[in-house]
């Protein structure tokens, strides 16, 4: 607002105030130069000449309740004068941003609607500063946020330090399923060259988004072999959840990877090109390869969760890219006769 | 029934309390830009509404803070951080304003060409590059076609950009430390980038003629080392900091006058100007002008690193103090000189040239002295001739020849009835 534009106002406007009308219908008078500090109201009063009587009261946003706008004006008020000093504002605004998380949220929204950045400024920040560092569970409860996300869709396989075994299981099951088809396929498809290498990227993606970092080889297939039993049927399952996942659901794995981290071991290779990254994703972390993990499946809880899988499998089949749909029809043939296969034999049929 | 009706009246509760989803798009992002990004990816786990909310945020900054320290070596944290950053880039979805990366194990690693080139393909404004250590980075062709870009600050990259490079047509803001770059290629980009507002430069090298064509520069910082500056056509700049690190020699081609004018005569509304380092020898070989052709009548702040035992350098600085007329505050550095290649100053020139009139001077800091006849005489001129002077402050090399100095400026006169001299510990 410019001075020129106070010119042309003033001689119209002999009074200092100006008149306010909350959603609520209730009206209010406040001082001109506290209530022209907030550009909505300055340019309803330049653009529309309004407020300057009771009759014609600027009619605030639905988002300003008298509460807030009462809070907003001792904003307004305080800063509006011209000689204060960086150090006092900043202290006023210390205190002034003092309120529960509900208030907060609401002042936000309403010195938004009435185009007040300071403001948004100072309280966007003060939200942050509640938001940062506490666990999900925490800020739902501050901020009253439903807890409306299925459990599936919260565990992305990688928060391996959580307190249920459950979890614990799940991601180690999926883990080796994931293992065990990159085994077959890599079997599968030694002698062919393009499509090996297509394969290997989407693999790769695959891992990639799941977390899977560097992590060193492992001679795996004795121990796997044991596990054949009953696992196969899953294998190709895990990776179609790990497709949901990489359509989907990849966020939930950034978030929790970032939060606390795979322990990997490190790669001894520096090279960032793909073709290293492959090569190290193929390899496992030596924890999945312990043999505990079958006296610590409860064959019950491990039905359950293969008919959750499975059930993940059903509702993404369409999505999948064909190489895909190749391997679910591998395993589909494959699961009537999971019994006949024993330690010794090979995966490949 | 009954359980339906409750769980509704529940919903609506929640929907009630919870205020923070149904704040609006830009604050939301304006609170999520301010968290760091591991809290920010957090977020998708919340609820339903903020699964996803995060990947719109136009700000990723990626800093010391994004992984956690890492108690193995350095490879796994900065594996880490490519695998982190490579996860954000890949799930993010919207448009990326501002993009920073500053991590102190980011080095040597061509993934930041990867993201580079998804960068290029969005239309991003603010990009910030710091690689802490190693050799210089050498930046893809991809960055220099970042249209969009307003601000743009490097750290320890190499530059050389395609010779399709038309500049960045929105470029304000220029930020080049530890930089590599050709002399054209340093040129073209300055002149390219019309509406540049602020730039600086700091330890370069590939360039070492700084010819500064900007018709919308206001800020100008640099330090480094270079043999030759002008500044044309760059009427709007108010603040200049230059700093020479080296020490270069008489015998060069320093030995010109004519440096005063490209310097000086197209900075008519300089306010700030700061003189670092070994620039006032710069400026001094060959001597001073008793006063520039035209005042400088905006100068407001003047500080100068000199070397009080030097007459060129001497002459040097009275010749910009008798050219500011409206100046308000002066800060004078003693540079210390291992060799003093110069004769010592031994007479006093204060009554024989300079009658200058710093009518405003308020504030003059002197800091680094160590009591030798010169440093005294600028002292008792600067006292002499600024008749509202306020405050002076002293601040010695060392706590030699302290007593002397304080007896000294005792005697002075001075012009100004209020001027305080404060004399502070070194």
């Amino acid at each position: 607002m410019s001075e020129a534009d106070m010119a042309v106002i003033k001689p119209e406007m002999m009074k200092s105030y100006i008149w306010l009308q909350t959603a609520d219908g209730l009206i209010q008078q406040v001082e001109q130069e506290v209530a022209m500090f907030c550009p909505m109201i300055c340019q309803e009063v330049i653009q529309k000449g309004v407020g300057s009587s009771k009759n014609y009261a600027i009619s605030l946003p639905q988002r300003v309740n008298p509460a807030m706008l009462s809070l907003i004006l001792d904003y307004c008020r305080f800063h509006q004068v011209p000689g204060r000093s960086n150090k006092e504002r900043k202290s006023f605004d210390e205190k002034f941003i003092r309120m529960d998380t509900k208030r907060l949220c609401e002042l936000t929204s309403a010195a938004d609607s009435l185009q007040l950045k300071p403001l948004v400024d100072l309280t966007s920040r003060a939200l942050a500063r509640i938001i940062e560092g506490k666990t999900p569970e925490e800020i739902r409860e501050i901020f009253h946020l439903p807890d409306d996300l299925t459990e599936e869709e919260k565990l992305e396989p990688l928060k391996n330090t959580t307190d249920d075994p459950r979890i614990r299981l799940l991601n180690r099951l999926y883990a080796k399923k994931r293992k065990e088809l990159k085994e077959r396929e890599k079997l599968k498809n030694a002698g062919i060259g393009e499509e090996h290498v297509d394969d290997r990227s989407v693999d790769d993606l695959l891992s990639f988004i799941n977390g899977d970092s560097k992590m060193t080889k492992a001679s795996k297939n004795k121990k796997k072999n044991r596990r054949r039993k009953g696992q196969e049927k899953n294998a190709f399952l895990t990776e179609s959840m790990e497709t949901d996942k990489m359509e989907t659901n990849g966020l939930n794995s950034v978030g929790l990877d970032v939060e606390h981290g795979i322990d990997c071991q490190a790669s001894p290779s520096e090279s960032s090109k793909l073709q290293d990254m492959e090569e190290d994703i193929l390899a496992r972390k030596v924890e999945f390869d312990d043999g505990d993990m079958d006296d610590e499946i409860d064959p019950a809880l491990k039905e359950k969760i293969d008919r959750e899988v499975e059930d993940f499998a059903r509702i993404l089949k369409i999505d999948w890219p064909e190489r895909m749909q190749e391997i679910l029809s591998l395993g589909q043939e494959r699961r009537p006769v999971h019994s006949s296969l024993n330690g010794s034999s090979s995966l490949r049929k | 029934m009954l359980q339906k009706q409750r769980e509704a009246s529940s919903f609506e509760i929640e929907m009630e309390l919870d205020k923070l989803s149904s704040l609006p798009g830009h604050v939301i992002d304006q609170i999520l830009s301010q968290l760091p990004i591991k809290d920010a990816v957090r977020t998708s786990v919340l609820s339903r509404k903020w699964r996803y909310r995060w990947a719109k945020i136009p700000h990723l900054v990626f800093d010391n803070q994004c992984v956690p320290v890492p108690s193995q070596d350095q490879t796994s944290g900065k594996n880490k951080l490519i695998h982190i950053i490579d996860h954000v880039l890949l799930l993010h979805n919207g448009p990326i304003q501002k993009f920073k990366l500053s991590h102190r194990d980011l080095i040597g690693i061509s993934d930041v060409d990867r993201w580079i080139l998804y960068l290029s393909r969005s239309t991003i404004k603010e990009f910030v590059l710091e690689i802490w250590k190693g050799q210089r980075y050498k930046l893809p062709s991809c960055l220099f076609s970042f249209e969009n870009l307003i601000h743009l600050e490097l750290f320890n990259c190499l530059l050389k950009p395609p010779s399709t490079f038309k500049g960045f047509r929105s470029l304000k803001s220029l930020d080049l430390q530890h930089v590599t770059l050709a002399q054209d290629a340093f040129e073209n980009l300055i002149s390219s980038c019309p509406l540049l507002e602020k730039l600086t430069l700091m330890n370069f090298d590939g360039f070492t003629h700084l010819k500064i064509d900007s018709p919308n520069l206001q800020f100008f910082d640099i330090g480094g080392v270079f043999e030759y500056i002008s500044f044309e056509n760059t009427f709007q700049l108010t603040l200049v900091s230059v700093g020479l690190y080296a020490n270069r020699s008489d015998g060069d081609m320093f030995l010109e006058a004519i440096k005063w004018h490209r310097f000086f005569t197209n900075l008519p509304h300089v306010r700030r100007l700061e003189i670092q380092c070994h620039f006032l020898k710069y400026l001094a070989t060959g001597g001073a002008p008793r006063m520039l052709p035209k005042p400088c009548s905006d100068l407001n702040y003047l500080s100068m690193r000199i070397n009080f035992n030097d007459w060129e350098e001497n002459s040097a600085a009275l010749c910009i103090l008798s050219s500011s007329p409206n100046l308000l505050e002066l800060e004078l550095l003693a540079r210390a000189e291992e060799h003093n290649a110069v004769e010592k100053v031994t007479y006093s020139w204060v009554e024989d040239h300079y009658k200058c009139h710093l009518e405003h001077l308020r504030l003059v800091k002197i800091a680094g002295i160590s009591g030798i006849r010169s440093e005294l005489d600028f002292i008792r001129f600067l006292l002499l001739y600024s008749p509202l002077l306020e405050r002076m402050t002293i601040k010695p090399a060392s706590l030699d020849g302290g007593w002397d100095l304080m007896k000294e400026l005792l005697r002075f006169r001075r012009a100004s009835v209020q001027a305080e001299i404060v004399y502070l510990d070194p």
